[in-house]
């Protein structure tokens, strides 16, 4: 299936989401559409889908004009499309889920025939060799594995064409690889596969052809291989990366020693670890979901309670029974989800920037000093806000994760702890967010950074220290000059 | 689009001054003034002074539980037993009037605020849903009046206590006295305090609070001894008005004053409010009663209107695009 957009252009409101961007996907490849958020990669993909309709601009699938209404429109010309969001019900079962919304088909006098429901989701997966069992409970399956009951789901429909935007936002590296050997099966039976991501890892692995978009324009579409990681993000950031994306490193780091760990189980029943984090210091930590790395920081944090162990923060004794425990000892966690763990969506961009450590005078609310505090976060930070009192819900993504970052330095930490912090954040504010990390760095803040980005353990800290199985396995002193693929050598 | 296309909508938008937005926000004021018109014109009497000062009495008791109800709502969390809360603490009040005088108001309080921190200890540190937790002890508080009462009504007979709690200086009840000054110390509590962020915080999500270091357990603690404290008032407040402390005293309170927080405009799902819109929430729901009452409507009618009442306030208040699940 050979689908053409020409001249599309959608604005909202005096926004342009997009202006005159034409595209063509061919059929059995894998084409990658990238940029920063609001480049207008999603609305693209919401127009060739039928959730959005373009005020210009013409489509045709194999010559023929395509103008879909609604997402079902679009489904019956043989589109499938796959979200960022899990849409995964957990209270049904896979072979449900796979069917989620067509289950009327497999009734019988009003009863569910579970067998040919159970069969035929079998099939779909098995159609790009995802290895998944229908009986398998859902708890036992990964994120990974969830998404591909999704692609089975858009692929329930039998479409010519599949969507994905930003599909593997939610995944760790050996889930996205599922999802990728799932684009890889769909390529090879001659569909036409489009996917939009942040991560230009997923796009040099997998796309045959990519377009960059920035501000709703389109910069150019190159072949693979035709342009190098730092030359997409130029041209996605439209300034010179050449620099690349990271600060540079601390000369020296001898500072007294900030966090001490010494035999804490990160997980209970596995060897203790013992670990220093200098003032000053950003040490990464690197391993497979449930190798130890959020626990880690969980414990550290206050969350959960270590097995055994001691924790010194500074020179003092630091065993937190609750998170207020270790924000008033002057550690700062910023978690990996910032929706459900880190923002107050409802409240205001200073109710958030300023919760952890209100400036108060006695039982008193400091305004001024508040709105002081929270200019100065977010002067520091680059937040794109008109004003400190606008609702949270009105920033986008990238400032999202600013703010949280924003929240954890407004308290003034002396430790930071840092849960995946550029997760579905753009190359700019990725920039950015690296830059104030390094800056608080240099005025002593250590930092323990886990992340599913190995690239920004490498590119970002002093130390990275690979946990397997609730171990540190490996220490890298010289995390620039190692590679990706040796950590996850380390680490499986 | 052409360009006038796009311009039509925001030239819309800008010249339609009360839109959605306004008319959420100013529906229970806009309530309550329709309904005071209403009743103005259908009674000669309901404007009269008397009356009002009527309507400020009945008023006090189910403004002072619902300022406690609006932390707790804020906070996410919801409190059933407040009814029972007041019967007990106006069975403890009407107990220590004859020995204690006017000083009945400290045991009353003590009371209230004892109740109210066994709920928040249950609720936070027992980690029981606050719903259930209350449910419980609101049969549980409930059942202590009634065994110590064995149904019967306990009077006061102190003469310093009535005249102190239910007389008037000026022509304006002193119960209406003591909830402005409640009004005024619950507003400082919610809108300038620390505490009365850390609520919010954690109304608008607990998890977030939590780990951002704000101390969870301990601020539902205050909430709900904060609640209780108030009830402690209301309940000895009620029994001054009623001369004696009764086993069905403040039974169903919890409900109204769950009815005048939302009405007045504070969402169930937490994390926003004000005292202002309780104080509106509690207006209406007296008024909507007083109202009824002088105009002569049938009482077994009353009841309908005051669920319709109810239903339409929210309908029109509730910001849908705050709350993403609607239960």
């Amino acid at each position: 299936m050979q689908i053409v957009a020409t001249n599309i252009s959608r604005a909202y409101g005096n926004t342009k989401a997009l202006a005159d961007v034409s595209i063509t996907l061919r059929g059995g490849a894998i084409h990658a559409l990238v940029g920063e958020n609001g480049a207008g990669k999603s609305t693209l993909l919401k127009i060739l889908g039928g959730t959005e309709r373009p005020d210009a601009g013409a489509i045709t699938i194999d010559g023929e004009p395509y103008a879909p209404q609604s997402l079902n429109e679009a489904i019956s010309c043989g589109i499938g499309l796959v979200f960022q969001e899990i849409t995964i019900n957990p209270s049904l079962t896979v072979a449900e889920n796979v069917f989620a919304g067509q289950l009327r088909r497999f009734r019988r006098g009003g009863l569910l025939t579970e067998k040919t429901l159970a069969g035929k989701a079998q099939e779909l997966l098995d159609s790009f060799s995802a290895n998944i069992s229908v009986r398998r409970p859902l708890s036992s399956l990964d994120l990974g594995q969830w998404k591909c009951i999704e692609i089975a789901r858009a692929l329930s429909t039998r479409p010519q064409a599949v969507f994905f935007d930003e599909s593997t936002a939610f995944l760790n590296h050996r889930e996205v690889e599922v999802v990728l050997n799932a684009f890889r099966a769909l390529k090879a039976q001659g569909l036409t596969v489009a996917f939009v991501s942040h991560h230009l890892a997923e796009v040099g692995a997998v796309a045959d052809r990519l377009t960059i978009l920035k501000d709703g324009r389109k910069v150019g579409d190159f072949e693979a291989g035709e342009l190098d990681r730092e030359q997409i993000q130029s041209r996605m950031v439209g300034r010179d990366m050449s620099e690349g994306m990271y600060p540079p490193r601390a000369e020296r780091l001898d500072g007294p020693p900030a966090l001490t760990l010494t035999n804490v189980a990160a997980i209970p029943r596995l060897a203790p670890l013992s670990l220093t984090l200098r003032e000053g210091e950003i040490v990464g930590v690197a391993g497979l979901k449930g190798a130890g790395g959020e626990r880690l920081l969980e414990i550290v944090a206050g969350v959960e309670r270590p097995s055994g162990g001691e924790i010194r923060i500074g020179p003092l004794l630091g065993a937190a029974r609750a998170p207020s425990e270790s924000w008033a000892k002057g550690v700062a966690y910023l978690p990996g989800d910032r929706a459900a763990e880190g923002l107050i969506a409802g409240a205001s961009v200073l109710d958030n920037l300023v919760m952890a450590r209100p400036p108060r005078q006695g039982p008193w609310f400091d305004r001024r000093r508040a709105l002081e505090l929270a200019t100065e976060m977010i002067r520091r930070l680059r937040i794109k806000t008109s004003s400190a009192k606008d609702p949270t819900s009105s920033l986008s993504g990238g400032n999202l994760q600013k703010l949280v970052l924003g929240k954890c330095l407004a308290a003034n930490p002396r430790i930071l702890l840092l849960n995946n912090p550029t997760r579905g954040v753009d190359v700019g504010a990725r920039f950015e967010i690296y830059r104030s990390l390094r800056e608080s760095a240099m005025k002593g803040l250590a930092m323990l950074v886990v992340s599913e980005d190995l690239n920004e353990l490498i590119g970002l800290t002093d130390r990275i220290l690979v946990m397997r199985a609730g171990v540190v396995a490996a220490e890298i002193d010289d995390p620039s000059s190692a590679s990706e693929d040796a950590l996850i050598r380390h680490m499986t | 689009m052409t360009p006038a296309d796009v311009q039509a909508p925001a030239s819309e938008q800008g010249g339609r001054r009360f839109g959605r937005e306004e008319a959420r926000r100013f529906f229970p004021i806009l309530l309550l003034a329709v309904l005071a018109a209403a009743f103005a014109l259908t009674s000669s009497r309901f404007l009269q002074f008397n009356n009002l000062m009527i309507v400020a009495q009945q008023a006090v008791v189910l403004l002072v539980s619902a300022l406690g109800m609006t932390f707790v709502i804020i906070a996410g969390s919801i409190d059933l037993s407040v009814g029972a809360i007041v019967a007990l603490s106006a069975l403890v009040a009407a107990q220590t009037s004859a020995s204690l005088g006017v000083f009945a108001v400290a045991p009353a309080c003590l009371m209230g605020l004892l109740s109210g921190l066994v709920n928040g200890v249950v609720v936070a540190k027992g980690k029981v849903p606050s719903f259930i937790v209350t449910l419980g002890t609101m049969v549980v508080y409930r059942g202590i009046v009634l065994y110590f009462t064995r149904g019967a009504p306990i009077s006061i007979e102190d003469d310093a206590f009535l005249d102190v709690y239910s007389g008037r200086s000026f022509s304006i009840p002193h119960s209406a006295m003591i909830a402005v000054g409640l009004i005024a110390v619950t507003a400082i509590v919610l809108n300038l305090t620390v505490f009365g962020r850390e609520v919010r915080a954690i109304g608008g999500g607990e998890r977030i609070a939590f780990l951002t270091g704000i101390n969870v357990q301990r601020v539902k603690i205050a909430v709900f001894g904060l609640v209780g404290l108030l009830c402690g008032m209301a309940g000895l407040l009620q029994a001054a008005r009623a001369m004696a402390a009764t086993a069905q005293l403040g039974e169903g309170l919890e409900l109204d004053a769950i009815a005048a927080v939302v009405v007045g405009g504070t969402p169930l799902t937490g994390g926003v409010g004000s005292i202002q819109g309780t104080i509106l929430g509690t207006l209406i729901i007296t008024i909507l009663s007083n109202g009824m009452n002088i105009s002569g409507l049938d009482p077994y009618f009353q009841n309908i209107v005051k669920g319709l009442v109810l239903i339409l306030s929210v309908f029109v208040t509730i910001d849908r695009k705050k709350i993403g699940i609607i239960k």
